[in-house]
């Protein structure tokens, strides 16, 4: 389709003088060249403060204080090995990973069991089902926070990973059924029939059939779990008691405090606190952007 | 009758979610009648809670903020990531870097993002302040989150300055759902670039708006993290969301029946305003 509607631009401007056709693709040059400066120079003051974090993270507390905006002279690399060792970096990094991606394999192996039901019965009760789990999408994270609390307390599940594990899972499987039960609605049927003459029982259906077509939606769904587990703060400060089993966010966030920081300890925390999930976005930012915006266009 | 062995299916998932989600919101609803520390007995109070809601003037400019910061963040973020997608949509040699680097401030988390800015703000050798001394703009310098005239605007801001990049990559899908024919017959036709943003672009990027309002929405209502480490609610209540007042009766008062209460009355807030916006949007996308 494209195809013809430049075929017939170039018809319509072949009729018209060479001269003309230069000065309009001149014009057109000049917009755009003024709208790719515009949108450079908007990008660079919007990433500024990024950049900001970063250079203000190599610099001494005096150099701070005697001029706040110059740059490092010097990288001081003594802040980052104070904040290392204080914050008990590697340690807090290594649980976010661990509990995010069990959290990941459990949400989505629950999910798209649910939504396997879901998205290929049609009665009532998979319709009630549905809309049930929905409802866990609009009820803000707040909502039941003590009762949960007192819950799991009386499981004795406080101050372990598996409380995390438990409350980040739980949280995510609206999330999950919503997702799996709109991309297996759109899966052809034809195989499952075909497995079904073949004597496979449902589970095996399930496992060995739909669920290896599931890893586009599983990587979006992954994506959103990720951010979730690593930016809250809520939830380890509620179940996790000992410093050594919190996350990296309630780390920082226990590390720092809230009054007067330290600059020498904020701006090093900050850069080594979002740097797993940066350099993640950045091997991956084609895929995560087009998970982020799935859904947008019908 | 034969019951599909395939509902089995839903069990695991039911059960976790019940017993996790569900029966904490309705626990939740019967604690928000009593009055309960944490240890001991709650002792029932009824609707003193409520009562206390929506009585304390304080509780009422908890409302207002909360409302005045998401309609803040939601038109602000949303307007500014539409204008920049449809430029980016412009130019494509350089649409996808520019989209990647927007979405950096994204991925930072809230907490980071809150102690970077509050440093930003600070007073005196904050980076904003000392930037505009710097460009010759001395007169505008403010004591951006300690002034309860700006506070709340100035911890907006910082919102929209991490989420607009999302906004406008939300958008920049909906434009590729647009046909060139389209936009190349307007053209043709000698329609302005500005007629046809409104009379094109919006219309057909409906789906777009509502994802993004939606989101966005949502987003905000629900969040704490910035007041909370940048002006913890103050100065003198101008900052105080919802979010962060139930994240303080929880964690710092102990007092569980309160922050229940207000649990409840932020779900229905919530819902209330998601489920409004939602039928207004998809209708408005239907007409179209």
């Amino acid at each position: 389709m494209d195809g013809i509607t430049i075929k017939s631009k170039v018809e319509s401007v072949d009729s018209s003088s060479n001269s003309k056709l230069a000065s309009i693709f001149c014009m057109r040059n000049i917009k755009q060249g003024s709208m790719i400066f515009l949108m450079s120079a908007v990008t660079l003051i919007l990433l500024s403060p990024v950049i900001y974090m970063v250079f203000m993270s190599f610099r001494s507390r005096r150099e701070i204080m005697m001029e706040p905006l110059a740059l490092p002279t010097k990288f001081h690399f003594s802040n980052y090995l104070n904040v290392i060792s204080d914050m008990n970096y590697l340690g807090t990094v290594m649980n976010t990973v661990g509990v995010t991606v069990v959290t990941i394999i459990l949400v989505s192996i629950l999910s798209s069991l649910a939504a396997y039901p879901l998205a290929r019965l049609r009665s009532k009760v998979s319709s009630l089902v549905y809309v049930f789990f929905l409802l866990g999408m609009v009820i803000p994270p707040f909502a039941a926070l003590t009762p949960l609390y007192l819950f799991i307390r009386d499981l004795g599940l406080l101050d372990t990973y598996a409380a995390l594990v438990i409350v980040y899972t739980v949280g995510h499987l609206p999330l999950g059924v919503f997702f799996y039960t709109s991309f297996m609605k759109a899966i052809p049927k034809e195989l499952e029939e075909a497995a079904t003459l073949d004597g496979a029982s449902p589970l095996k259906i399930y496992w060995y059939v739909i669920f290896p077509m599931l890893k586009p939606i599983t990587g979006t769904l992954a994506i959103f779990i990720t951010l979730g587990v690593w930016n809250d703060v809520v939830n380890p400060l509620l179940f996790i008691t000992t410093n050594e089993k919190l996350t990296i966010m309630p780390a920082v966030l226990r590390f720092l405090g809230t009054y007067s920081v330290d600059p020498t300890k904020l701006f090093p925390a900050a850069v080594l606190a979002s740097l797993p999930l940066l350099v993640v976005f950045f091997a991956l930012s084609k895929q995560i952007v087009n998970g982020m915006t799935a859904g947008a266009v019908k | 009758m034969k019951v599909d062995k395939r509902l089995l299916f839903l069990l695991p998932a039911l059960f976790l979610y019940i017993a996790f989600t569900m029966f904490p919101v309705m626990k939740g609803i019967s604690l928000s009648l009593t009055e309960y520390a944490g240890v001991g007995e709650a002792t029932f109070v009824g609707m003193d809670n409520y009562k206390e809601i929506f009585q304390d003037q304080r509780y009422l400019q908890v409302l207002k903020n909360t409302l005045v910061y998401g309609i803040t963040v939601v038109i602000f973020q949303n307007g500014l990531g539409l204008i920049f997608a449809a430029i980016l949509n412009s130019i494509p040699a350089v649409r996808d870097a520019i989209r990647t680097a927007l979405l950096v401030p994204s991925m930072l988390s809230l907490v980071i993002a809150g102690y970077v800015w509050q440093f930003l703000y600070a007073p005196m050798g904050g980076g904003l302040n000392e930037l505009l001394v710097s460009l010759g703009l001395g007169s505008w310098q403010r004591v951006w989150l300690g002034d309860s005239s700006i506070a709340l605007f100035s911890v907006a801001a910082v919102h929209v300055w991490m989420f607009v990049g999302y906004s406008t990559a939300i958008f920049l899908a909906g434009y590729s759902g647009i046909s060139s024919e389209v936009k190349d017959a307007a053209r043709v036709d000698g329609v302005s670039p500005i007629k046809s943003f409104f009379y094109i672009d919006i219309p057909l990027l409906a789906p777009a708006i509502t994802v993004n309002i939606t989101l966005a929405t949502i987003g905000t209502l629900k969040s704490f993290e910035f007041p909370f480490i940048m002006t913890a609610g103050g100065p003198d209540y101008a900052t105080m969301t919802l979010g962060l007042r139930i994240f303080q009766l929880i964690f710092s008062e102990f007092k569980y029946g309160s922050a229940a209460a207000l649990s409840v009355v932020m779900i229905l807030l919530v819902a209330l305003i998601t489920v409004a916006q939602n039928s207004y949007l998809r209708s408005r996308e239907d007409k179209i």
